[in-house]
Formats: C-alpha cells, sequence, structure tokens
C-alpha cells in the first residue's frame, strides 16, 4: 500500500498535465466543431473528398454535422492519448527507479519485485480510470449546449469503454517494456514508438482492402469508432483479444523483472 | 550456522566479468572487512547478497535462507549503506525515513529520532537539496533504523568528515556489541583494519586470502629492515623472503616462514640496526596486488 501511494503521489503532475492537454483539445474541438454543426454545406464539402482520406480519417462513417458524429471522429485522439499516457505511466513507474538510481533502496527493503510492480501496476491503472473519468466527463460538459441525445451518451460510454481498453493494452506493453529491456533509458521513448506504428497500421488497413489483415496487428483497429457505432458494442472477439494480450505482457512482465539485474 | 555463507559464487556481465569462484563464509557477531580496489567486485558480491542481480552461478545464503529464493524475507533483518545514497528527490528526510520504517513491522520512531539526533541530520530538508555528504548521513540512519541482525557497508566513509566518520564507527562498533554482524567493504585499509575483526582480499574477481586479522598481520609476513655497512642483497635471498630491496644503506624485505632462519643468517653479519616489524595492512594488501 505504501509503494502504491507514493507511486500515485510521484505521478500526480504527470496526470494532471495530461488531463489538462485532454481538456484543451476536447474544447478546442469543441469550439471548431460550433463552425459545421447542423451545416449541410459541410457534408457537400465532405463528398467530394478521396473515399480512402476520409476513411483515413474515419470520416465516412459518421455525419460530423451531429455531436455523436463528431465525437466518433474525435475518438482516435482519445485512444492515442490514453495509449500514450497509459504506456509512459507503466514504464516509468519501473525505469525510473533504476534511472534515478534508487532500485538499491527500493528494492533492499524488504519486499518482493512482483510485490514492487503490482503496487506501479495498479498505481498506473488508478491513473488510467482517472483519465478516462475525467476525459468522460469533460466531453459530457462540453457538448452540453448543444443538446445531446440519449444516442450520444450510449455512444460516448462505448468510447470511454474502448478508449479504456487500449490504454489497459498499452499499459500492460508499457510495463513489459519497462520490466524486460535492458536499455531501459528507451522504454518509454519505445513504447510511444509501437503506439505510433499500431496508429499507422490502422489507417492503412483501412486504406486499402488487401491490407485489412493489418487489423488484426493494430489495438487501434481493435476498437474502429464506425464499427462501435454501426454495432452499437465493442466487438467481443477483439475484446478476447486484448485480454490476451494484456494477459501474456502482464505475465511476461513480472517473470522478467524477477529475473532481471539491478545495478547502476 | 553462518550469518553469510557464499559458495562458489560466479557473476558475469554477459560477457564481462564480476566475480569468479567467490567462497567465503560470516560468523554471527564478527565484523568482516571485505577489502580490494576498485572494479575488484566487492560491490557485486554485496549486490549478489541482497539479491538485486542474480548469481551466473554458485550459491550465496543469509541466515540460512537462499538468496535469491528468500530475498524479502532475509531483507527485513538487513542493513544497506550504499557507497553512493540516491533517494526519491522529492520527498523530505522526515518522510524518507518514515516510508523506509513504514516497510518493517513495529514502531521505529524513538530509533529515527535517536540516530538522526547522532547523525545531525536536518529532518525537514528535501532529500535533492541535501549534500553527498548529508545523503550518506540519511543512508546510515535508514540503514539503521529497523534494527537490523546484519549491516551491510559499502564503501561507507566516503564522504563523510572526519568527525563523522567517528561518530559513525562508534556507532558500529556499538551496534557489532549488540550482536550485529557487520559486512564492511572498502578499499581504504585503515578503517578496515580498525573495525574488522577478520577480512577477505579480493582481486579481479577471486578471493586471494581470507585471515582473521591478528594471524594476518602476526603469523603471516614480518617486515624486516637490516643496516650494515657492505651488505650484500644475496645473503638474504632466503625461502620466504620477498620484496627484497635496497633502502638507505640497508635492505628491507617482508619474510615468510620460520623467522629463525633469518635470524641465523642476521647473526652470522655484523649488523648495525635491525627492526622486525609487523606489516601494515597497507603493506599486505600490496604484496597481494603485485
Amino acid at each position: 500500500m505504501n509503494i502504491y501511494l507514493r507511486e500515485l503521489k510521484a505521478s500526480l503532475k504527470s496526470l494532471l498535465i495530461w488531463c489538462g492537454v485532454m481538456a484543451l483539445l476536447i474544447l478546442i474541438a469543441v469550439s471548431k466543431f460550433s463552425a459545421f454543426a447542423g451545416d449541410p454545406e459541410m457534408l457537400k464539402i465532405l463528398d467530394t473528398m478521396p473515399p480512402a482520406l476520409l476513411e483515413a480519417m474515419s470520416l465516412r462513417a459518421f455525419n460530423l454535422t451531429t455531436v455523436t458524429g463528431f465525437y466518433g471522429v474525435m475518438f482516435i485522439y482519445f485512444g492515442l492519448m490514453g495509449a500514450i499516457a497509459a504506456a509512459m505511466w507503466a514504464s516509468d513507474s519501473i525505469t525510473k527507479e533504476e534511472r534515478d538510481k534508487t532500485v538499491e533502496f527500493s528494492l533492499v527493503l524488504p519486499v518482493s519485485r512482483s510485490r514492487v510492480v503490482t503496487a506501479k501496476l495498479m498505481a498506473a491503472l488508478t491513473n488510467c480510470v482517472l483519465f478516462v473519468a475525467f476525459t468522460w466527463g469533460v466531453s459530457v460538459a462540453a457538448v452540453q449546449s448543444y443538446q445531446p441525445d440519449a444516442a450520444y451518451y450510449r455512444f460516448l460510454s462505448l468510447e470511454m469503454a474502448a478508449m479504456f481498453a487500449i490504454s489497459l493494452i498499452f499499459l500492460a506493453v508499457g510495463l513489459l517494456l519497462g520490466c524486460a529491456m535492458q536499455r531501459y533509458k528507451v522504454a518509454g521513448s519505445t513504447a510511444v514508438g509501437i503506439i505510433l506504428a499500431a496508429y499507422m497500421l490502422s489507417i492503412f488497413s483501412g486504406m486499402q482492402e488487401d491490407l485489412a489483415f493489418l487489423k488484426w496487428i493494430s489495438p487501434f483497429k481493435y476498437f474502429d469508432a464506425g464499427e462501435i457505432y454501426r454495432s452499437d458494442q465493442l466487438d467481443p472477439q477483439f475484446l478476447a483479444l486484448s485480454a490476451g494480450i494484456v494477459l501474456v505482457c502482464l505475465v511476461s512482465a513480472y517473470l522478467a523483472y524477477n529475473r532481471r539485474d539491478l545495478y547502476i | 550456522m553462518s550469518i553469510i555463507e557464499v559458495q562458489n559464487l560466479t557473476k558475469y556481465y554477459g560477457k564481462s566479468r564480476g566475480i569468479v569462484d567467490v567462497s567465503f563464509a560470516v560468523e554471527e557477531g564478527e565484523i568482516f572487512g571485505f577489502i580490494g580496489p576498485n572494479g575488484a567486485g566487492k560491490s557485486t558480491t554485496i549486490r549478489l547478497l541482497l539479491s538485486l542481480i542474480r548469481p551466473t552461478s554458485g550459491k550465496a545464503s543469509v541466515f540460512g535462507k537462499d538468496v535469491t529464493t528468500h530475498g524479502p524475507e532475509i531483507r527485513r533483518e538487513i542493513g544497506y549503506l550504499p557507497s553512493e545514497v540516491f533517494y526519491y528527490e522529492g520527498m523530505r528526510v522526515r518522510d524518507l525515513l518514515n516510508y523506509s520504517a513504514s516497510f518493517f513491522p513495529g514502531d521505529h520512531s524513538e530509533r529515527i529520532a535517536e540516530l538522526s539526533d547522532l547523525m545531525e541530520l536536518e529532518m525537514n530538508r528535501r532529500i535533492s537539496d541535501l549534500s553527498f555528504g548529508n545523503k550518506k548521513k540519511v543512508g546510515i540512519v535508514q540503514g539503521l533504523l529497523h534494527s537490523p541482525r546484519l549491516l551491510f557497508l559499502d564503501e561507507p566513509t566516503a564522504g563523510l568528515d572526519p568527525l563523522m566518520q567517528r561518530k559513525f564507527f562508534d556507532l558500529i562498533r556499538r551496534e557489532n556489541a549488540r550482536g550485529v554482524t557487520v559486512f564492511f567493504s572498502s578499499h581504504i585499509l585503515g578503517e578496515v583494519q580498525r573495525l574488522s575483526n577478520r577480512i577477505g582480499i579480493i582481486r579481479e574477481g577471486r578471493i586471494v586470502e581470507i585471515s582473521d586479522m591478528r594471524s594476518l598481520q602476526q603469523n603471516n609476513y614480518k617486515k624486516i629492515k637490516v643496516c650494515a655497512s657492505n651488505l650484500d642483497a644475496a645473503a638474504f635471498a632466503l625461502p620466504g623472503v620477498t620484496n627484497l630491496q635496497p633502502e638507505n644503506g640497508g635492505l628491507q624485505f617482508f619474510f615468510k616462514g620460520d623467522i629463525n632462519a633469518v635470524l641465523k643468517q642476521l647473526g652470522s653479519i655484523p649488523v648495525e640496526d635491525v627492526t622486525i616489524e609487523e606489516p601494515t595492512l597497507e603493506e599486505i594488501f600490496m604484496h597481494y596486488y603485485e
């Protein structure tokens, strides 16, 4: 419990910064949305754009002039931010002990390495929950003036669940990189690299039919906003796959950290 | 049962050597000095015993428990003072000590107060504002606050001023008198000589000698100086003589073996002056390092 609380305190500043950026993103986006809210001209302009581009921006699935459609387009940014924040929290909480040379203190205390990893994982998970909850809260507050209907709230809750699922996947990936990488200093940037690569793959997989298999590789495609909107649910197949990835990463992380040589 | 038992312990970092085939035992209540130059493997040995790193081969146990499988249990009764102390920078000294104490059962506030008083700690300072020596003082309090049965000190006096060093040594002696076993690594021979009962010498990853202080100084080597006119160095080329060298018109050498052999030789020549003395640990040490 003491490690968990210390970790929370140590990452509080980072959580506040991420929340601040998220609030800013939503507020700016919603103020832009006011330009095409309920404007049919906007749809005509979009119709003239190449379909592949629209697909890439997930503009094809949504009617951008409604607040629900607008939030469908926004989803990828929530997913990206949730993923990067989660991966950084998880990998950094592990690697900072070696980077700041505090392992000789923290791991000479009478605690097992598994307990240390669990406490840090729980702290990072708490941050993720708070971050999603904050995003959710700001989203509800920001669109009040457009009088969103029940469908919006339903879709928003699905989006937030998807954001949380993506966060969990990259939380586990970040933890694994932090625990396993010998060159621990680059664990965080490696995690961000993987996230951006996954994002690019998700774009390519939508642009061309013969690249569709990429959707199995990119977690961003597991939770495609257009798909969620159409089916009104998160795909159970991809949820199971996500759970599998999380599980494998977590187990590997514990195994790797228990075998790891910690020295400064 | 020995408090620390190390058998054929070997650690390679990839291909580079940490320690090779190290074996020794430390008994309860001892102050065991572990000497060697930088990079000999002193810290590697301590880190293996603290299970911060895993052995390549061999075995080590502390309190009779294997270090790789019983780490947390063992560390409950261990205090560790690293050569360079690093703590969470943003924390205050008081919070850091309380945080550390929270991992050990029982109330340690009295002992923290007592130790920090002795070490003249400023409890409200932030760790990041402390100098190297002041961090070390926090390290001393943190390493001792849970009254451990076994202390690991890795180059403990680095950064402490002489006054603090003396206080620190008094503290260690007092702890030792209470029955605390001390494992003390250093490359400063004087302090090892002052404190330890027994020493191990490590060089290039291997133990070259384990001996108790007294027999190392008395039974092993004598430092002999002879002054005489027309002294012939060849006369002292006896078995057991090492480091034979001229000095100020005389000769100086180390001798190990039956002292009568040297006395006989001395009796056969007219000498002006002879001194036979215990070598300092420094000299023994240099001898092992050549």
